[in-house]
Formats: structure tokens, sequence, C-alpha cells
């Protein structure tokens, strides 16, 4: 399988830091080509919020660039990713724990990661950033850790006053601020031209479904140029509609 | 930031700091003329958003709180407003939180927890009966801080209400906001009393159960659904005080202390037990009718009957040679008489001890019969308890059946099931210790040492974690050699497996961690000299089985890993 990724970040229209984190990385291996996104959405006090979403991202690339080739000697299974990556996902919940401790404050991130490997995905999830996967119809892969989404679940809000509630940006979970943390794990086959998208929840909270669609199809993003120019254009969208939030989007088309 | 070692208004010296918050830092200072202790909470004015927005309430509100006074509150006595900061001079809480409580314990005994709401309702009782009323907000086990003589400080108050809000336009954590109700989000509905009787009934449910309502699954679920043996009046107290809409909670704290002062008649063990009580009755007129006939006091007779069934069922136990059986005779013995121990220390050696098995089992306690035991000791331990002395023999059986024999998780072999294992002995140890004392008990002070052991495995993850682990593995080997020693003395502890089951611990522990203990201060050749004792009362056994051998066996593979580390150690 082949990649084209794209990622763009923007601190938005009100925040005066950009507490959002990313990584896009491809390597050529011995199984094909190989590659690894991620969005992490810091949250915390005054300037510190993106200590721990760049902690972690820079964690799974030191994961990409030092373990995974040795991964790749011994051949790739679900488990072995999910093992290693949730060990990782531990380690840095208890340093950034420990560091919110010590300086007396509140942090913690969001991630989603994803791998992509010759005919297959792996997504790890904690919190309410997503993936999406584009064909021919738009469908959300992740589902959001968020009390809302959790009682809309439990049939306890229905879908509309879930999305009108004002707890809907308190998170179940996040790396970094408690001490139990269970990442989500989802695996699946990948499809050829088709587009993955990442994004942290201030890219889409005034774009609707339709227009990501119209605007990410694989029909339309058919080189980097145009997957950096659709990312820019929607940005703008989102802050033109007075989006509050830092947004950030990674884009992954297959062919 | 102040400084340790200056001194405040002329008369608070900073000795240390004992706790931060997001915007403020809490200090022990001294009076030094008057030789008392106080804490003092800084408020950072730089830390404060539009300070001077909430200053004006801030003063307001200190100045309600410092006219408070509550056995359950800390007093404010004094609050000096500097330049860059605002000192609020408080009571300091001597104790633990209960939050601490929790994570060395987990979930706490229910006569407890029901004891605690009782005190807690009434502080907010208090609190929201002032004019005009305070509602505290913030309930969570780690803003409780339990004193030595039992009675619970509710802290963290002194701050505006402005402080509290949630707020919400960023992201956050369930997990960072304690309990919030629905209602806190802001929006819609207004907080008032029975917000904190929402979030009150949340930290019942963290209590009892030791489950967090933050983490997973996030919700409050019926506390038996979690812990069969759990009161279901307790239960539906703290259902109805946690419901999503205030008006289907308690309205006030008085119907809630009301609840929380009968919740046993609102539960279905106390309805059963009244029928059981019945039936008793019944058959206690039915013998004295019978003995009246044999011309005997009536009274006398029933006990003595009672007794000779008792001792009737205890040797049919004895008699039996099937294991099931045997059990379900022990616990027929333990409903004709739950006041007496011998039934239940029988019970508790036959679910650990292989004689009572077939010929090729091996000691073990498991999952289940740990479960059974526990019921057991729930539903008659109100029993039990009225002769101490009986309580304590029981529950240093159960202890000592915990601590050397429990297999919880044994196939994954992770730290999980050990520290299963220690959180359970050491609740039953402690019961020993509050129960008796040196005096009364004669395994009293080997208690206090398994005790102090199980302490040591439950919370070695959390030293590792803070990193605060200096002094604790000295402590800790010198434990060991007391116990050591407390072995070896054949008069004590009269029973090979224990012994070789000891020695197997420290063995493992000191091979795991021989670098962490020789950094901490312990010997290389106090480790050499242990050993070498070990081996000399190993070689003392005679004719060992096969379950001793394989101790034997294990000890002495710790013991060769141990030597290697130590012989690096001394030639680097």
């Amino acid at each position: 399988m082949n990649f084209l990724v794209s990622a763009s970040t923007d601190k938005g229209i009100k925040k005066n830091t950009n507490q959002d984190s990313l990584a896009i990385k491809v390597a050529e291996t011995t199984i094909g080509k190989i590659t690894l996104a991620l969005v992490c959405d810091g949250m915390g006090g005054l300037q510190q919020g993106e200590v721990a979403s760049a902690n972690l991202t820079l964690a799974f690339s030191n994961w990409f660039d030092n373990d995974l080739p040795q991964l790749l000697q011994h051949g790739i299974e679900d488990y072995k990713i999910y093992q290693e990556w949730n060990q990782i996902i531990q380690t840095e919940n208890k340093k950034i724990l420990l560091y919110g401790r010590q300086q007396g404050i509140n942090l913690g991130t969001t991630i989603v990661a994803a791998l992509f490997t010759n005919n297959r995905y792996y997504i790890l999830n904690i919190g309410d950033s997503r993936v999406y996967e584009i064909k021919d119809s738009i469908r959300l892969l992740t589902q959001d850790q968020t009390v809302v989404e959790n009682e809309f679940r439990k049939g306890l809000l229905t879908r509309e006053q879930a999305d009108n509630d004002s707890r809907r940006s308190v998170l179940l979970q996040c790396v970094g601020a408690i001490q139990n943390v269970v990442p989500e794990m989802l695996y699946g086959n990948i499809q050829k031209d088709a587009v993955y998208m990442l994004c942290s929840d201030g890219f889409r909270h005034v774009i609707s479904t339709q227009e990501l669609y119209e605007h990410l199809n694989p029909n339309v993003l058919i080189s980097k140029e145009v997957m950096k120019q659709q990312s820019e254009l929607l940005i703008e969208l989102n802050k033109s509609r007075m989006e509050q939030d830092n947004i950030t989007v990674s884009l992954i088309r297959t062919f | 930031m102040l400084e340790i070692g200056s001194i405040v208004d002329g008369k608070y010296k900073i000795l240390n700091k004992i706790g931060q918050g997001g915007m403020s830092i809490v200090y022990l200072a001294m009076n030094e003329r008057a030789n008392k202790q106080w804490a003092i909470k800084e408020v950072r004015k730089d830390g404060v958003k539009d300070f001077e927005v909430v200053k004006q309430g801030l003063i307001v509100e200190i100045d309600m709180l410092k006219r408070l006074s509550h056995p359950n509150l800390p007093s404010i006595i004094d609050v000096i407003d500097q330049k860059d900061n605002f000192l609020i001079v408080m009571d300091y809480i001597q104790g633990n939180s209960l939050k601490n409580k929790l994570d060395e314990f987990g979930a706490q005994s229910q006569e407890l927890v029901i004891e605690w709401a009782k005190q807690l309702s009434d502080v907010l009782g208090y609190l929201h009966t002032r004019k005009p009323a305070i509602i505290y907000r913030d309930m969570k086990p780690s803003n409780i801080m339990l004193k030595p003589d039992g009675k619970l400080t509710l802290i963290d108050f002194g701050t505006a209400r402005e402080y509290k809000e949630k707020n919400l336009a960023d992201t956050t954590c369930l997990g960072t906001i304690g309990y919030a109700a629905p209602e806190q989000f802001g929006g819609k509905g207004q907080t008032d009393g029975r917000t904190d009787i929402y979030c009150l009934g949340a930290t019942l449910y963290h209590l009892v159960t030791g489950m967090n309502p933050s983490e997973p699954p996030y919700e409050i679920k019926p506390i038996r659904e979690i812990n069969s043996s759990l009161s279901s009046g307790l239960e539906k107290i703290i259902l109805k005080c946690t419901q999503r809409n205030p008006e289907d909670r308690y309205q006030n704290c008085a119907e809630l202390t009301y609840a929380l002062e009968h919740y046993e008649e609102i539960d279905d063990i106390f309805r059963k037990r009244q029928k059981k009580k019945l039936a008793i009755f019944i058959m206690t007129v039915f013998f004295a009718i019978v003995s009246l006939g044999a011309g005997i006091g009536f009274g006398k007779a029933a006990e003595a009957k009672t007794d000779e069934q008792y001792e009737d069922v205890i040797a049919e136990a004895n008699s039996l040679t099937n294991e099931d059986s045997i059990r379900e005779t022990l616990k027929k013995a333990i409903s004709i008489k739950p006041g007496d121990k011998e039934a239940y220390i029988n019970l508790i050696e036959s679910y650990y001890n292989p004689q009572y098995g077939d010929e090729n089992d091996i000691y073990n306690f498991s999952v289940d019969e740990a479960q059974e035991i526990e019921e057991i000791l729930n539903d008659f331990g109100s029993d039990l308890k009225e002769n101490k002395s009986n309580y304590v023999e029981v529950s240093y059986e159960l202890a000592k059946a915990y601590f050397f024999y429990y297999t919880y998780g044994n196939e994954d072999k992770s730290g999980d099931n050990e520290n299963a294992k220690y959180k359970a002995a050491k609740k039953w140890y402690r019961n020993v210790i509050d129960y008796s004392d040196e005096n009364i008990f004669l395994y009293w002070n080997e208690s206090k040492i398994y005790y102090e052991i199980s302490e040591y495995y439950t919370s070695i993850g959390d030293w590792e974690n803070t990193g605060d682990f200096k002094g604790k593995y000295i402590e800790y080997f010198n434990n060991y050699l007391q116990l050591f020693t407390l072995a070896s003395d054949n008069k004590k502890i009269n029973n090979d497996n224990i012994k070789l089951r000891m020695y197997q611990l420290f063995s493992s522990a000191i091979a795991a961690k021989t670098e962490k203990f020789i950094n901490d201060g312990v010997l290389i050749e106090d480790i050499r000299n242990l050993l070498h004792q070990m081996q000399t009362e190993i070689n003392s056994i005679e004719n060992p089985d096969s379950n001793l051998e394989s101790l034997i066996s294990s000890i002495n593979i710790n013991n060769k890993k141990i030597e290697i580390k130590l012989q690096a150690m001394s030639g680097s």
C-alpha cells in the first residue's frame, strides 16, 4: 500500500498557545510502507498544556523510530502493538501525573494514534480526538470518551441533548490526569483509495460530516498539495465560524 | 511563595509546605509565643484571573467562615491580606485524608462508612442552615481528614465560590473535577444543598465499594452488585443521594441523617433477621416446654441444649473425611452458635490445609473460599465480636490464611496477585491489632509485624511511583529480622510450613530488590547473616515432605540469586 500524507495545525482565534501536538511518519520497511499518525490535544492551566501532548507525541515517535523495527523482525500482531502502546501510555501517564503534582497543576492530553501497514490499521484512542475513514461515505472509527457520549450510549440522553449538554467537554479519561488509564484499541483492514483523517475536537465542532466528506473524499485528495490546501481551507472555515479551540488535522490517503 | 523559616505577621513561623493546589499552597506554621501549630493557606493573587473581581467576595466569605463553629470544621482564626497573597490561618488538622485511606486499604467497612456519613451529613446540614446558606460543592475523599480520634474534618474550606465554578469552556477530565453533580456543570439548574447531597452520596459510594465513580464504568451502581454482602438499606440511601434530578434526592441533610440512623430498618437483611429471630423464639419456647416437663430451669436448658448441639455438630465435622461435608457441617455449627470461635477456625483451616482434601492437594486458599468466609463473617461477625478474644483469634487465623495461602489470580503471576493477598491479610491483622494488645493476645506482636510487612507490599508500588522510599527498605529489613527471630522460636511458630513460607517471602523480596535494600543502608553482612541462619534452620527440618521440599528449593534459588548480587556489589 502507498500513502500520501499531510498534517496541519493552528492555534485558532482565542487561545494564546497551541496545546495540540501531532506527528506523522512514513517508513519503507521489509513488509512495505508503514505510516504512523497521531494527534494529541493537550489541556491544562496557563502555559503548561502542551507539555503533556508534546511528551506523549514524542514517546510514540520514538517508538516508531526505535522499537518498531524490532517488532517487524518478529512479525506484527494486533496484541503486540497493543502491549507496546499500552506500555507507552502507562509510562507517560505516570510521568505527566508526577510532573503535574510537582508543579501543583492539573494537566493532561487526549491521544489518537494510528498505524497503517500494508493491509491493516491499528488505532489507539483516549479522549475525544477522532479518526474517520472516508471512501464512498464518511465513517467515524473511534468513539469519544466523554461524559455525554457515555450517557448517550446508555440511553440517558438523546443525540441532540448530548450535543448541547453543558458537560460535552468533560472527558471520561485522558493521559496524565488520573491514575488508571485504559486505552481503547481498534484494529481493521485498511481500504485502498481511502482517506483516513485524524483530528482534534477543535476541527469538527462547527463543521458538518457532509462538509468533511465533500472536502476530504479520496476523489478530491489526489495530491499532497490538494490535501494541504483542503486542510487549511477547513481550518479557516472553522475560524470564520468562531471555533474557540486549537485546530489540528492529519490526513492519510491510501493508493 | 512563603519562605520556609520566615516569620509572617510578626508571629507565625513558616515550618514547611504541606500541600499544594491549583492556586494555593498550604504551610505548616508555628506561633512561637503561644507554642501552637497552625496551617496557613496562601492564595496567590497572581495565580487568580481577575483577582480584584473575586477579592471582595473572598473577603465576605472568609468573614463568614470565621464565625463558623462545628466539630467537623477547622476554625479559621486569622486572615492576612498581603501585597501578593492572601493568608488564611486555620487549625492544623493532624491525620490522614480518606483518599489516602482508600488508596491504602481499598473499600472501607460499612459500619465505619455509615458512622462517617452521619458526621458528614451533620456538618453539611450545619452549613446549609447558615444564613445565607453555605454550599460546600467539593465533597470528596481527599477533602475529608480522619483525625486520630476517629472524627472527620472537612478541609479545603475558605476558598471563594468563584474558585470552585467548573470552567467548562476548556476540556477537562472527569477524574480531576471530583464527583460533580449534573447541575454543577453550569447552564441549566442552580446548585444548592442538594448538590452537596449528591457529592456526599458519590463519596460514600467510593468509600464503601472502593470504586471511584469517576473511573470506568463511570456510574454509580447499586452497591450490592459490587459487594453482595453490603446492606440494601445503605444501597437505597446512596442511590437516592445520587439521583440525576435534584428533586429525586433527599431534599435536605436532616432527611439524609434520619435515613442513615435508620438504615437497618430499610434493609432487606434486617427484615430477614427479624423473621429469623421469631423462628429462634419459637424454638426456645418449644425447648422450654420440654424441659419444664423434665423439671429443669428453662433458660439454662435452652442454653445447655445449644451448647450440646454445637459440640455434637463440631464433633460430627471432625469425624467426616469429605472436604465439602466437613465445611457444610462447620457452617451449620456456626449458625447454631455464631459467638464461638472453634467452628470458624476449623472452617478456615479446612480451606487451606491439604489434609482436608485429597492426597495430591496443596496448600491454598482460593478466591471462592475467601468470599465464602468473608460473607459468613459479615453475617455473623457481630455475634462473634461480642467476645473480643474470639474475634481476635478468628481474625488472626483468617489473616494467616490470606498471608500465606491466598491464591488470588495465581495463574497470571502479576503484581495484582501479591497485592490482593497482602491487602486482605492487612485488613485482618489490623483487626487483631485493634481488638487486642500484647498483654492479651500471644500473637499480637507477631501480627503487628505481619501487618507492617503487608503494608510494605501494598505500598511499594506507590513509593516507586513517587520516588519516596528512603528509609523504607531498611525499616522492612528490620521487620524481617524480627519476624525471623519469632519464626525461629519454635514455641511461637511450631509449624515448618509457615516457617518456610516466611523464609521464601524474605528471600524472594530481597532477591528482587537487593540493590535497593543495600542502597537504603542495609549492610551486606546483615543480609549474609540472615541467609546463613535461614540455611541452618532449613537444615534442621527433619524429613520434609514434597510441599516443604518445593519451598526449600525455591528459597535456595532465591538465596543464590542474592549471593550473586551481593558478590557483584561488594566487588565493585
